[in-house]
C-alpha cells in the first residue's frame, strides 16, 4: 500500500477517534478503562503532530504504535475499575485492536514521499511533547476521578488555574494557548485534519478582524487606543464567570468537564483554532494579562523580507499578520512557534531582539526601546 | 492597521478591558458571608469590605444563586471605584492618552493583584474548611503566612506588567519609572490599611470564629 499525506492522515486519525471513543464510553459509560489506551491516545497525536516527519518514514511511525500494544500488555492484569470486572481479555484486545490496525498498515506500506527540508525546530517539538503530556495527564486524572469517584481531577484543574493565571500570562503571555491547554492539542491534533465542512464555515468579518485588529506597536506609531484582546473572546468569560458565581460550582467535578467539553464541541462547529482566536472562555481573563508578559516571541521587522509565508491564514494559528507586526508578536500569540518554523529566512523571528532591529528602533525614535 | 482600532468591536473589547479586571480585582471583597465577614475584614482593608457589605445591603434577594452574584458584583463595584482612583493618579503620570486609556491600562497591570485578592479569599476559605482539624497556630501558618510569598510574586509581577505595558504602549522611560512609583504606592498603600491577618488580629479574630462556626 502506498502511504500518501492524505492516507497517513487517515490511517492515524481513525485510529485516534477510536481510542478517543473508547475512552469516553470507558469514562462515563463502562467505567473500565485499559490503560494501553491512553497511550494510543498520545501514539496519534505524536504522529498527528509530526506528520510533516513521519510521512516520508511510515515504518517509524508504525513503531510508536506498538507503544499502546506493549503498555496494554503489560497492564493486562490492572485494569482502571472500581471493581474487578474480568473484563481485561476483552479491553486488551480492544487496545491491541486499535493500535494493531495502524501499525500493521504503516509497517507495510511504502512512501514516496519526501522528508521536510527544514529540520523541526526543537522549541516545537518540546511544545509538542508539553502538549501530549499535558493531555495524557489530564485524560488520566479525569479518567481516575470518575471511575473510582475521586478528586483529583480537580487538583489538576487547581493547579492548571495557578499555573495558567498567576504565573504563565506574566512572564510568557498566552502560553496556556499554545503549549498546555487539552483543547489545543485535540485541535492540532485532530480536528486540523478533519475535512468535513464545518456548520460555521466562516464568521462575519467584524469579527473575523479582531484578530488583525489588536497588534501594539514598540516602536513606530503607537496606537494607545488599540485593543489588547478581541472583544469577542473577552466577552466569552461571561457564561463561565456566571455559572461560578452563581451556581457556586467551584469545588464541582462535572464544571472542569463543562467547560472544557463545551469547548471541543465549539471546536467541531468552527474551522481550525477560530474557537481559540475568538470565543475560548478559558482563555479570555488570562489572556488579557498576557499583555504585560515578560517576554514574547521577537520579530526583526528590519530582517523580514516581506515574502508573506508567516501570513496569518498560512503559518498562525492564531491569525496574526506577523509582518504587520512590529519587534515582537501581539498578545494574541500563544508562542506556538508555527512562525518561526515557516519563516524561511534566519534571524528573522527570534528568541531575543536583534542588534539591526535594536537600531531601527532607535533610528525611528521608538521611545519605548 | 490603525483604522482597525475603531471598529465598534474594537471599542467594545476596550470597555470589556476595564470591566473584567476590575470585576476579577473587586470580587473578592464581597464575597464574605455571616461566619466569615470578621475574617475578610481582618484579611482586607475594613473599609472596603465594609463598603462592599454596605452595597450587599442594598441588594438582597431570597434566591441565593442570584445573592451570590449580587455578593460578587457588590465588591466589583468597590473594585471599580478604587481602580478609577488609581487611574486618576496614574492618568496624571501617563499625561499621553485618554482618561479611558489611562483606566485600562490601570485595570489590565492590576491582573496580578486581582489573582493575589483570589488568593487570599481562597485561604480564608480553605481556614474555614480546615477549622478543627489543626491547632490554630498549625492552621494560621499553613493559609495565613504562606501567603506572604504570594504578595512578594504577584507584587513583582504588577510592577512587571506595568513596566511591560508601558514599554508596549510607548510610555517613555521617564515616565515608566513614574508608573511603577505610583504601583509601589500603591501596594505600600493598600498593605498599610490593613492587608493580610496579623498575628495579633488572628489571636482576637480565633475565639469570635469558633463560636462563628458553632453556631452552624
Amino acid at each position: 500500500m502506498t502511504i500518501t499525506k492524505q492516507r497517513f492522515v487517515t490511517i492515524n486519525k481513525y485510529a485516534l477517534w477510536a481510542a478517543i471513543i473508547v475512552y469516553l464510553y470507558g469514562v462515563f459509560g463502562t467505567k473500565i478503562i485499559q490503560p494501553g489506551i491512553f497511550f494510543a491516545l498520545a501514539a496519534g497525536f505524536f504522529n498527528l503532530l509530526h506528520q510533516k516527519y513521519f510521512i516520508a518514514r511510515p515504518r517509524l511511525a508504525a513503531h510508536i504504535w506498538l507503544l499502546p500494544a506493549v503498555i496494554g500488555a503489560f497492564t493486562y492484569p490492572v485494569l482502571m475499575e472500581k471493581q474487578p470486572s474480568g473484563q481485561n481479555t476483552f479491553y486488551f484486545m480492544l487496545t491491541l485492536i486499535i493500535s494493531l490496525i495502524p501499525y500493521l498498515q504503516l509497517i507495510f506500506g511504502k512512501t514516496e514521499e519526501q522528508p521536510p527540508k527544514k529540520e523541526r525546530l526543537k522549541v516545537i517539538s518540546f511544545r509538542i511533547f508539553t502538549q501530549i503530556t499535558v493531555f495524557m495527564l489530564y485524560s488520566v486524572l479525569t479518567a481516575y476521578s470518575f471511575i473510582y469517584g475521586s478528586n483529583v481531577a480537580l487538583f489538576f484543574w487547581g493547579m492548571f488555574h495557578v499555573v495558567t493565571v498567576a504565573i504563565l500570562p506574566f512572564l510568557f503571555g498566552r502560553v496556556l494557548c499554545g503549549w498546555l491547554c487539552p483543547n489545543a492539542t485535540l485541535q492540532d491534533g485532530l480536528f486540523k485534519n478533519m475535512t468535513y465542512p464545518r456548520p460555521i464555515p466562516k464568521l462575519p468579518q467584524a469579527i473575523e478582524e479582531q484578530s488583525h485588529s489588536t497588534a501594539m506597536y514598540l516602536s513606530g506609531e503607537v496606537d494607545k487606543n488599540a485593543p489588547y484582546f478581541p472583544f469577542t473572546l473577552l466577552i466569552s468569560w461571561f457564561p463561565m464567570f456566571f455559572c461560578e458565581t452563581m451556581f457556586d460550582l467551584t469545588g464541582d467535578l462535572w464544571y472542569p468537564i463543562y467547560f472544557m467539553y463545551g469547548l471541543y464541541i465549539g471546536s467541531l462547529l468552527l474551522p481550525w483554532r477560530k474557537m481559540c482566536t475568538h470565543f475560548c472562555w478559558l482563555s479570555s481573563y488570562r489572556g488579557i494579562a498576557a499583555h504585560g508578559s515578560l517576554w514574547r516571541i521577537r520579530y526583526n521587522k528590519s530582517k523580514c523580507k516581506q515574502c508573506k509565508v508567516c501570513q496569518a491564514e498560512k503559518a498562525c494559528p492564531f491569525y496574526i499578520d506577523i509582518c504587520e507586526q512590529d519587534n515582537e508578536m501581539p498578545a494574541t500569540c500563544c508562542l506556538c512557534f508555527s512562525c518561526m518554523e515557516a519563516c524561511p529566512f534566519e534571524g528573522v523571528i527570534t528568541f531575543k531582539r536583534s542588534p539591526e532591529e535594536k537600531a531601527r528602533i532607535k533610528a525611528i525614535g521608538g521611545k519605548a526601546a | 492597521m490603525a483604522q482597525n482600532y475603531t471598529t465598534p468591536l474594537a471599542r467594545a473589547a476596550r470597555i470589556m478591558e476595564i470591566i473584567i479586571p476590575c470585576y476579577m480585582f473587586g470580587k473578592a471583597w464581597g464575597i464574605a458571608d455571616a461566619r466569615t465577614v470578621d475574617l475578610f475584614r481582618a484579611m482586607f482593608p475594613p473599609f472596603l469590605i465594609d463598603i462592599a457589605e454596605f452595597f450587599k445591603r442594598i441588594m438582597q434577594t431570597d434566591n441565593a444563586n442570584i445573592q451570590r452574584f449580587f455578593s460578587t458584583m457588590s465588591g466589583a463595584i468597590v473594585g471599580f471605584v478604587v481602580v478609577a482612583l488609581l487611574a486618576l493618579v496614574m492618568h496624571f503620570v501617563l499625561r499621553d492618552r485618554k482618561y479611558l486609556d489611562s483606566l485600562r491600562f490601570t485595570s489590565v497591570s492590576l491582573i496580578p493583584i486581582a489573582v493575589l485578592n483570589g488568593t487570599l479569599s481562597h485561604a480564608i476559605k480553605t481556614l474555614i474548611e480546615n477549622m478543627g482539624t489543626q491547632t490554630a497556630d498549625a492552621l494560621y501558618a499553613s493559609t495565613v503566612s504562606s501567603s506572604r510569598g504570594n504578595i512578594l510574586i504577584d507584587g513583582t509581577f504588577y510592577l512587571t506588567a506595568m513596566w511591560m505595558m508601558g514599554r508596549r504602549t510607548g510610555v517613555s522611560r521617564g515616565r515608566r519609572y513614574g508608573v511603577i512609583g505610583v504601583g509601589i504606592g500603591f501596594m505600600v498603600i493598600y498593605m498599610a490599611l490593613g492587608l493580610m491577618i496579623s498575628p495579633g488580629e488572628w489571636q482576637a479574630l480565633l475565639p469570635k470564629l469558633q463560636q462563628a462556626l458553632a453556631h452552624h
